[in-house]
């Protein structure tokens, strides 16, 4: 026996399809794109060639760009990770009453637009000089990324007792140690997540990056919009293919470590 | 260098020492109220010391204050003449055990005794042997390979008292330790804490809401209301001579009845709600109670003998209830004013033929009518 058919999930089954299709046919076809021996950006693509990789790879423009998004992602990642794990930590312990006014602060880069941020940064680095500069880039960057980590942390630091750090204080432990040995190795599976979309979100932020970038310091999405306008060659759907490969292989790394954190929390 | 001395008077203490602790004048405030409102407490070295009374009325503060996880407003708290009331936690070489375990999750059994000499720079050997040792004291030899979640309730308690004794503490706090275990676990875990306790010769503060906890453990009990302390005793003359009507409404079950005093002498003569007057010996009066004043009489249910006996004083109760406990049935009614009424009466032969609306005699012993000041 078949149960019956409901024309409600019928609809809703269909419309989660179209959705998701909608969100793989670019991918579908960005990547074939970058394959095409075609010099200018054409669907379908014609022939089968590596010389766009190849192109990437041996420009010393785009290997610098993306060396300079390396950089910054992973400076973004270090110094997101440690403001964020220290600030969510104040606020999950701390019993002060500007808690509620910090959270706001922190997580406020998530509803200011980002170009609001970016105009504002840009005219406040160009009188410091940190316009174009790594530690420029990364400071933006580490405000756009504070949030995720302060939610990821939020969420991990929550679930660990506060009883466990004075367990581990009444054995003798500083409040450090406490931390160090105790609440750490509960939350870094979270923490390791947190500081993956910090790394992710700063490699291809446009935004900031667009307004901070000098003529010789340029994140990869801001060379990729330059190639854009100006050339408009299958490089870009081949860097795009790149990103993609490495999101899904981030995505998937952050997805395993938080199940992990899930089973180790749940046996806690 | 700090580490060396810690280590040093840990190891070289012996098992058998408890340390005398001594709380003076202890205040906490928390805003305008007060958690704890000047407690002053003398605990012996080797001393089982129950903190009892209900929530909000200032044990965990105490036990905290002692612990260094709360700082007092005022006054101080020495251990063997050792002012430790503002030293850090982890400096204060108290072993503690909280009501939820606080076991480390992530790590082993014997990780997690063994964190406390860690933490005092013991060498992993060392560390490791020692918290095998700590491990049999609580009967858990051989578990030190599992982890906190693969252990039951009552064993992961038993885990968190090793970690707490390893170390050879002078002092042992427990924070409601076996409020988390169910009825059987708790009597198995009161008297292997008792046992501990005997053993290592430790000073214990256990901090306890449940009245038969505190009795059976404990060599003396502290009483707290409001942030102060009410009593403080032995379990035998907690439960026997409370020394105010709230310890006495507080430990245990009590009938009371509003009397008032008409003489006060070699007896205290004392008149009752329903018209009688009572000759009862001087000793029944616990605080100094007048003549003229308004009293009130209390007796324990189980004091309560059915029908009119010779020593003692008459009482004649309509029964509403009558309810089989077990080992006692559990007689409820009123005296003649209306004032409830309950006796606990062991054996059931002679109580066969009562039913509720009859009106029974009991006798009241002499001995176990206590009288105090005010009203009820």
């Amino acid at each position: 026996m078949k149960p019956p058919t409901d024309r409600g999930s019928l609809v809703l089954g269909a419309y989660v399809y179209a959705v998701l299709t909608f969100i793989i046919v670019p991918l579908v076809i960005v990547i074939p794109m970058s394959f095409s021996q075609s010099d200018y950006l054409a669907f379908p693509p014609t022939g089968f060639t590596l010389k766009w990789y190849a192109e990437y790879f041996d420009s010393r423009q785009w290997r610098a760009a993306t060396w300079l998004s390396v950089q910054v992602a992973l400076l973004t990642a270090v110094c997101a990770s440690l403001i964020g794990t220290a600030a969510t930590y104040a606020m999950v312990r701390g019993r002060s009453r500007f808690v509620a006014l910090f959270q706001i602060l922190l997580i406020g880069p998530i509803i200011v637009p980002h170009i609001a941020l970016a105009v504002g940064l840009y005219l406040f680095f160009q009188t410091i000089g940190l316009s174009g500069t790594v530690p420029g880039f990364v400071l933006a960057h580490t405000v756009l990324t504070l949030p995720f980590v302060v939610f990821t942390m939020a969420a991990a630091l929550g679930k660990v007792d506060a009883n466990l750090e004075a367990a581990a204080m009444s054995c003798g432990a500083t409040r450090f140690q406490a931390f160090r040995f105790v609440t750490l190795p509960l939350v870094l599976p979270s923490l390791a997540s947190g500081a993956l979309f910090a790394f992710i979100i700063s490699f291809d932020e446009p935004v900031v990056s667009f307004f901070l970038s000098g003529i010789r310091q340029k994140t990869l999405p801001r060379r990729m919009f330059e190639d854009i306008e100006q050339n408009l060659t299958p490089v870009i759907p081949a860097i795009a293919t790149l990103l993609i490969v490495l999101s899904i292989a981030i995505l998937l790394g952050g997805h395993a470590l938080r199940s992990r954190s899930k089973t180790q929390s749940s046996a806690g | 260098m700090g580490n060396e001395i810690f280590v040093k008077a840990a190891s070289t203490t012996p098992a058998t020492a408890g340390a005398s602790i001594r709380i003076s004048r202890l205040e906490k405030r928390f805003g305008p109220v007060f958690a704890v409102d000047g407690v002053d407490l003398d605990i012996a070295a080797g001393e089982f010391i129950a903190l009892l009374g209900p929530s909000g009325s200032g044990k965990t503060t105490i036990l905290m204050s002692v612990a260094g996880f709360e700082f007092p407003t005022s006054g101080t708290i020495q251990v063997d003449s050792e002012d430790l009331t503002y030293v850090p936690s982890n400096r204060r070489n108290l072993g503690m055990v909280f009501q939820n375990y606080t076991l480390f999750p992530h790590m082993s059994i014997l990780d997690n005794v063994a964190f406390p000499l860690k933490m005092r720079g013991l060498p992993k050997a060392e560390r490791h042997a020692r918290a095998e040792a700590a491990l049999a004291t609580v009967r858990l030899g051989g578990y030190g390979n599992r982890r906190p979640n693969e252990l039951s309730g009552g064993q992961q308690q038993r885990v968190a008292l090793a970690r707490a004794i390893v170390y050879q503490p002078r002092v042992l706090l427990m924070d409601e330790p076996l409020s988390a275990l169910d009825k059987n676990l708790r009597e198995d875990m009161q008297l292997e804490i008792k046992r501990l306790h005997a053993e290592l010769g430790i000073t214990v503060i256990f901090v306890t809401h449940d009245q038969s906890e505190a009795l059976t453990m404990a060599d003396r009990i502290a009483v707290l209301k409001d942030g102060k302390i009410k009593q403080i005793g032995p379990a035998r003359e907690l439960y026997e001579r409370p020394a105010n009507l709230f310890t006495a409404s507080f430990i245990g079950e009590m009938n009371f009845v509003d009397v008032t005093v008409e003489s006060v002498g070699d007896v205290v003569s004392v008149g009752l709600p329903w018209g009688e007057t009572w000759q009862l010996p001087a000793t029944a009066a616990v605080d100094g109670v007048k003549a003229g004043e308004a009293a009130v009489m209390a007796v324990r249910p189980e004091r309560l003998r059915l029908g009119a006996g010779a020593a003692g004083q008459i009482v004649n109760v309509t029964l509403s209830d009558i309810v089989y406990a077990g080992s006692a049935m559990l007689l409820i009614g009123r005296l003649p004013d209306g004032t409830e009424m309950r006796a606990r009466i062991p054996g059931e032969s002679q109580l066969s033929s009562l039913a509720p609306g009859d009106v029974a005699s009991f006798t009241v012993p002499a001995a176990a009518i206590l009288l105090y000041q005010g009203k009820r």
